[in-house]
């Protein structure tokens, strides 16, 4: 058990760049998630801390240890893949097993250490199969036994829940977050699915183009985004982010409509950032904006009407019983406490 | 031990083979194509001759000329022969599935025969006293009844070209099978539902998309071609006369027999420069995905 | 006519065609198998009946002939062969795939390269080699030329498998504790262990088969089977049915060897080619 330090770590392919200069304190027992779009340069991290990659410049501390020039298997790090990297040619007993055998682990240690990790992820009859005979659920479990096997010091996991069915993965997420509070060891998780962020994380680092664009609790990067990556990238559905300015204290659209009073100064251009469950839909001309519905849409829990907002098109939340229809005229109003004020520039937030 | 040595540790063995067994004999060849390279003469392995070899070949060697024309017609006839039954062979096995498993595996038995001995056999088949294919052809084209083709010039040629087609058909037709399958399924549908007939779907979606496996097919096969040897040995001797005498046999004959081994080294480098764009052609295939 | 019975003309067209292709593809061999079992007169009278006789193989083992002599050879060379090549063969396919070399792609066409080189080029640098040290006609002789042919073919086709086999699992097992020797030995090699199966078949076939080199480097003790044909050509013609009994012999391992690997032939057979 261990804390991991990233200290201006950077990773270069000729003149690409996919890490760029960062740095990160993570905490022993923490369960940190780093976030971001394909590409972002989240796994080339992992991978680093792995082994897998080498920093082209920065360091990497793992506990005490500076670990840069440790190969692999002398970090003591366990790691759940993307596609499992199961021994095909292994019993699921032999692939628990593997980590043990190849660190000296005394014969008469193996088997129940094994058992109790089949237990842990209820697996125990199938030790005796091969990785073929089992179904992406079940293959999924014996990565993640294969991790517990051992007491590492810190969790790896790369994408663990990307190819399994939407179903599955909702149970995964909730076994997964059982398991990791029980052992109570440093993990590290990628993914680019915000729900698994929110929902397994303490803290989610969120990354875009190689650098990490804010770090926090799930709380904070949901309720209180940096900048205007972070607000459209967390939260489902997006959050709409309107173009518009700044006059006399309130905000005003591109239109010349002047809304909701905003604690911000006077200036031409900003981005109101608003999610759809703050906007509250009402009947034509009772509310702040009257706007036609571009497309209503049923999801059974909620309604989502996605509304034409001069060239750009929002989405707002209403009520499970509201019925409309295509070309329809509603009125939507904000919720002055929760809106944000981006700087159309620079991207980052005004208030 | 780092990866970084280990890397270069793994390859060197095989660097070193390849390096002994094939590109040093093909310099030490060009070299000898510049040496007077008598084998029954001490010391002319090492008398320098300049491009006398070369132009001796060129100028004064009819037989040099005639094996390549010789190589030549060969390799177009057996390349595009090859080429165009095998297609047609992988289109009729592909779909259905019927047969496919089974005819697969009888597929590779010609393909494990060796070359020495597909000469040989057919050499027997067209044995004018009792070939079996001999007698075939006999009774299906009577004019054909009382020749003896491996006498004839021009069907003894055509017995080589029919045996190497037939070698070569196998390996030809599970390739462009495995290309086939590689198309994807729902283009084809697509193109029918579209309402191309069978013919258009099999033109216009099927042919590009199998171009490149198809192409390495034709380059492969090419290569391949240019080089026979073994089969043409046993069936013929490049006989009758030297009318199916291919530029492998050409220089086999004037290095082993005559022991002319410096001139016999020229005219295989001058082999060697078809295969280097072939080869290079071969390559950007390969490597186009990297 | 309507849809229906097009489509059936159109099956049995296809039925007919398929079923002629392969009566082609085989009448060679099988007339071959039938002449091995022939006598001498009844190979003259192209007859598809007869009584078949064993005494061909008895005569082909025996003098003047000795073909046991050829086969033995032709087993130690071909087995010798496939053993030196396919560990070095390994060991290079595996840095290939796995690491960024200094010249690989150089390296990696230029092996590729060699495999296209016709052996007469190759082959009179050797016989004067070998004659000025005393390798013409031996067995080690012919094992090192053959490499020539065997090591490239190799290198492609069990990079092609070892390319096939995911990262994940090999990082895994890195991450799980194992040194990159470790990796080799314990992941590696036991998920390639079909590939380096087919890999030795086909370069044990390719050997077996191989007739330029032993033709010109041996001519009485390391004279392999292919060679041997030659026995059979007599004053008064070939002896076809001992020519077809030394066949089958030749043929009939290789068809056995071809269908243990029928699975992996095409793949293997195409690596590199065909994608």
């Amino acid at each position: 058990m261990a804390k991991v330090v990233l200290k201006n770590l950077t990773k270069r392919w000729g003149d690409f760049i996919g890490v760029d200069n960062q740095s990160l304190d993570i905490l022993d027992k923490e369960f940190l998630v780093l976030l971001g779009p394909s590409g972002c340069g989240k796994t080339t991290t992992m991978r680093m801390i792995a082994g897998l990659e080498e920093p082209t410049e920065g360091e990497i501390w793992i506990g005490d240890r500076k670990v840069n020039d440790d190969l692999p298997k002398d970090r003591d790090v366990a790691m759940v893949f993307q596609n499992y990297g199961l021994y095909p040619h292994m019993t699921i007993f032999d692939n628990i097993a593997y980590p043990l055998k190849v660190r000296g682990t005394p014969k008469a240690d193996i088997a129940p250490r094994v058992q109790k990790a089949a237990e842990q992820v209820e697996l125990t009859e199938f030790l005796h199969r091969k990785p073929k005979a089992l179904s992406g659920g079940q293959r999924q479990r014996v990565a993640l036994a294969r991790a517990i096997v051992r007491t590492p010091k810190v969790f790896l996991m790369d994408e663990p829940l990307s190819n399994l069915d939407a179903k599955l993965r909702v149970t995964m997420r909730a076994e997964l977050k059982h398991l990791s509070r029980a052992l109570k060891i440093t993990t590290i998780y990628v993914t680019h699915d915000q729900i698994e962020a929110m929902t397994l994380a303490d803290r989610v680092a969120v990354m875009k183009n190689g650098i990490i664009q804010q770090l926090g609790t799930p709380d904070e990067i949901y309720n209180d985004p940096t900048n205007l990556f972070v607000a459209g990238f967390i939260g489902s559905p997006a959050m709409n982010l309107i173009n518009g300015s700044v006059q006399d204290g309130h905000f005003v659209t591109t239109g010349g409509t002047k809304l909701v009073r905003v604690a911000a100064s006077d200036r031409a251009q900003v981005v109101l950032g608003v999610r759809a469950d703050d906007m509250r839909v009402a009947e034509e001309g009772q509310g702040d904006i009257d706007v036609r519905i571009y497309a209503f849409e049923n999801t059974g829990e909620a309604t989502l009407l996605t509304v034409q907002w001069g060239k750009q098109r929002v989405i707002a939340k209403g009520d499970r019983h509201l019925r409309k229809d295509q070309d329809d005229v509603v009125s939507i109003s904000l919720d002055p406490d929760h809106l944000y004020l981006f700087d159309p520039d620079t991207g980052n937030r005004i208030t | 031990m780092r990866d970084n040595t280990l890397k270069y540790l793994l390859v060197l063995p095989a660097v070193l083979v390849v390096f002994a067994t094939a590109i040093w004999p093909l310099i030490e060849s060009l070299r000898l194509s510049f040496t007077v390279g008598r084998l029954n003469r001490p010391g002319s392995l090492d008398q320098y001759l300049g491009w006398e070899n070369y132009t001796w070949a060129f100028s004064q060697e009819p037989a040099f000329w005639n094996s390549v024309w010789i190589t030549a017609i060969y390799t177009v006839l057996t390349v595009a022969l090859t080429t165009l039954l095998a297609l047609g062979l992988a289109m009729l096995l592909a779909p259905g599935g019927r047969f496919r498993s089974g005819v697969q595996t009888l597929l590779i038995l010609p393909f494990a025969m060796s070359p020495a001995l597909i000469g040989v056999s057919f050499r027997f088949m067209f044995n004018p006293e009792f070939g079996l294919f001999d007698a075939f052809f006999g009774v299906m084209i009577p004019p054909l009844a009382d020749v003896s083709w491996l006498a004839d010039p021009i069907l003894a040629f055509a017995v080589c070209v029919m045996a190497d087609v037939w070698g070569w058909i196998p390996f030809l037709t599970l390739v462009l099978i495995g290309g086939l399958a590689s198309v994807p399924q729902d283009t084809i549908e697509a193109a029918q539902v579209d309402g191309a007939s069978g013919w258009r779907v099999f033109r216009d979606v099927t042919l590009p998309q199998l171009a490149p496996v198809l192409a390495v097919v034709i380059i492969l096969k090419s290569i391949f071609s240019l080089k026979t040897f073994d089969q043409i040995f046993m069936l013929t001797n490049g006989g009758p006369g030297t009318a199916t005498q291919t530029l492998s046999h050409y220089i086999y004959f004037n290095g082993m027999k005559y022991g002319q081994i410096g001139y016999a080294a020229s005219v295989a480098w001058l082999m060697v420069i078809p295969m280097i764009f072939l080869t290079y052609a071969y390559a950007k295939f390969v490597f186009r995905k990297d | 006519m309507t849809g229906k019975r097009k489509k059936q003309v159109a099956r049995a067209i296809q039925t007919a065609l398929i079923l002629m292709a392969i009566f082609v593809m085989l009448v060679p061999i099988i007339w071959i198998f039938m002449a091995a079992f022939k006598t001498h007169v009844d190979v003259y009278q192209l007859k598809l009946f007869f009584t078949p006789t064993f005494a061909n193989f008895g005569t082909v083992f025996d003098a003047p002939y000795n073909l046991g002599d050829k086969l033995l050879n032709s087993t130690i060379i071909a087995f010798v062969t496939v053993v030196l090549a396919i560990p070095i063969a390994t060991m290079a396919a595996y840095s290939f795939s796995r690491f960024r070399l200094r010249g690989e792609t150089a390296m990696l066409v230029v092996i590729l390269a060699t495999q296209f080189v016709p052996a007469v080029v190759i082959i009179l640098p050797f016989f004067v080699m070998f004659r000025d040290v005393g390798l013409l006609d031996t067995r080690l002789g012919l094992i090192l030329v053959n490499l020539a042919i065997v090591m490239p073919f190799a290198i492609w086709m069990i990079k092609g498998f070892i390319d096939g086999i995911p990262l994940d699992t090999e990082e895994a097992a890195m991450v799980d504790g194992s040194s990159r020797l470790q990796v080799i030995r314990n992941i590696v090699l036991p998920m390639a262990a079909p590939g380096l199966l087919t890999a030795g078949i086909f370069c044990f076939i390719i050997a077996w088969n191989e007739f330029l080199f032993a033709l010109i480097l041996t001519n009485k003790d390391a004279v392999t089977l292919p060679i041997g044909l030659a026995l059979f050509k007599a004053e008064e013609g070939d002896l076809w049915n001992l020519l077809s009994a030394a066949g089958i012999i030749i043929m009939l391992p290789m068809f056995v060897l071809a269908l243990i690997i029928r699975k992996y032939f095409v793949q293997g057979m195409t690596m590199g080619a065909v994608r």
